[in-house]
């Protein structure tokens, strides 16, 4: 409680997320996944209306490529909405996507402790 | 003359006289009682009528006395109420923002499970609708909203007032302008915009659009609230326009059952902050047309940031690190083949791109890194510079590079 008179300061999100979001049904996980690499594609002009998020987003991602988590992450969104967004604007053609990376191939035992053995002699 | 004293006649004519004589007599008597009665009876009439003037004096008094102590009364009920009221509802406010913080806390956590984000996302929109009408009960009894540190530009505002309503999603937010609002009024347009767009929402048909539009006026700028619905009939018009230009304490107990605090929220935080509220023009669609207008005073002299950087204030932002969109190993790195048919290339001069740059100014300094972090840094730079290598050529899209 404050005394009479004094406000208290008021730190909760001034914007909530489902308005963001317009209370529209949230994109499943799979569909960008966290560690997906997005960047915006070339020539593009922002779509009409477009709000702050999404005029943020099209700055962050006009640089380099970008992991979905770290987009989130810059507007201070929650990811499920942050993808909500980067699904709507990839769904538009405004975004490329760089799938995650293959998973690398086994490797014997025997290669990587020359590997390691070099390192060593490397780096010492 | 004995014939005459003989004659009946003058017997009787004697007897009329002597007995109207005596009946004149008895008669002046009874005028004379009658006069004294009545003279009496008047007296004593005035003296009444006197009394009853002094009567109707005094309850005169009396009443206006009583008034005065029933107004004192009431308005130390009415006072006491409010404090009672005041006090509990900033403890319930305080209690909703807690939630909201927790909540925002939660979101960011749960962000990435879709089933859980949605959930909470239930519960937040719930917590806001509650805050909101905690903070309008609490406006009406005196007390405060709470105050935001930092301007919002017009359209977040007018976000923000959408998500403290039950049907969010038949708001259409369109603003032809990009200011902002100061600190201390974010929060008091925000409220009253709410209770207009709940207004609106609640007196339309369901499924029927709510517009807000935001325009630069002369004197400031101006939230519109269109609705579709029947309108208001002269007697709502009146009370409204009542309640809204209200510049005092508003009677808490006089607001019905269901109590309608909505327009006397708007006209009382309307006077506090120095904004207008008007409602009862009719709208384009045939409803409501509501009308915040907030004058230059209150609106943020610089131009505002966008709001991505508006979130991050706090602390400068790092650059994003980001991957570049060209590859780094360039052909002009190659200078052979192994024996293997490997390329052979040369050792980077600079630093890989991918790799953010150390500490500068420590390396300027002069500073010796200790031995661990430059093996750390080395086997990342390595990691990462493998990562990339694998993965350049993998680009999906509608526009594959």
């Amino acid at each position: 409680m404050t005394n009479p008179g004094e406000e208290a300061a008021v730190t909760s999100d001034f914007v909530r997320s489902y308005v963001i979001t317009g209370g529209r049904t949230l994109p499943d996980s799979d569909d960008l996944a966290l560690h997906t690499l997005v960047i915006l594609a070339p020539d593009r002009t922002p779509p009409l209306g477009a709000g702050p998020e999404v005029m943020a987003i099209w700055k962050l991602c006009a640089g380099g490529y970008l992991s979905v988590a770290e987009v989130a992450g810059h507007l201070g969104l929650p990811v499920g909405v942050a993808r909500l967004l980067l699904t709507d604007l990839f769904e538009q053609g405004h975004l490329l996507r760089r799938a995650e990376p293959p998973r690398a191939q086994n490797v014997d035992r025997a290669t990587l402790e020359k590997v390691l053995n070099g390192l060593q002699s490397l780096i010492g | 003359m004995t014939s005459l004293t003989r004659d009946p006649l003058l017997w009787i004519l004697l007897v009329v006289l002597i007995a109207a004589v005596v009946a004149v007599m008895r008669a002046r008597r009874t005028n004379m009682a009658l006069r004294r009665t009545k003279k009496d009876l008047e007296a004593g009439l005035g003296e009444a009528r006197g009394d009853v003037g002094e009567l109707h004096a005094h309850i005169a008094t009396l009443t206006t006395q009583h008034q005065h102590a029933l107004a004192d009364v009431r308005a130390d009920a009415e006072a006491g109420t409010k404090a009672v009221l005041k006090s509990a509802m900033g403890t319930l406010q305080s209690l909703a923002e807690e939630q909201q913080v927790l909540l925002d806390s939660l979101l960011k956590k749960y962000g990435d499970t879709t089933e859980i984000l949605a959930d909470l996302m239930t519960v937040d929109h719930t917590g806001s609708q509650f805050g909101r009408r905690a903070k309008g009960i609490s406006v009406l009894c005196g007390g405060w909203l709470g105050r935001r540190e930092s301007v919002a530009t017009v359209y977040d505002v007018a976000r923000s007032a959408q998500g403290r309503i039950r049907d969010f999603s038949r708001v259409s937010v369109h603003s032809q302008v990009n200011v902002s609002l100061v600190g201390k009024a974010v929060e008091p347009v925000a409220v009253v915009l709410a209770e207009l767009l709940d207004n609106a929402t609640n007196y339309s048909a369901p499924g029927t659009p709510v517009e807000v539009n935001i325009q630069a006026v002369p004197t400031g700028v101006v939230f519109i609230v269109d609705d579709a619905g029947l309108g208001m009939d002269q007697e709502t018009k009146d009370r409204a326009a009542a309640l809204l230009s209200v510049d005092g304490p508003v009677d808490i107990t006089g607001l019905g059952d269901p109590p309608r605090f909505g327009f006397a929220v708007c006209g009382m935080l309307a006077a506090r902050y120095g904004f207008a509220v008007s409602v009862g023009s009719v709208s384009p669609y045939g409803g409501v047309r509501a009308v915040i207008r907030v004058p230059e005073s209150l609106l943020a002299a610089d131009v505002p940031a966008p709001a991505a950087d508006a979130q991050d204030t706090t602390a400068p932002e790092a650059a994003p690190q980001r991957l570049a969109p060209v590859p780094v190993v360039g052909p002009t790195h190659v200078v052979g083949t192994t024996s293997g048919g490997l390329p052979k290339r040369r050792r980077r001069s600079g630093p890989v791109t991918v790799v953010p740059a150390l500490d500068e100014t420590a390396g300027q300094e002069g500073t010796p890194e200790p031995a661990s972090e430059v093996t750390a840094s080395r086997l990342g730079a390595f990691a990462r510079g493998t990562q990339l290598g694998r993965t350049t050529n993998t680009t999906e899209g509608p526009d594959t590079k």
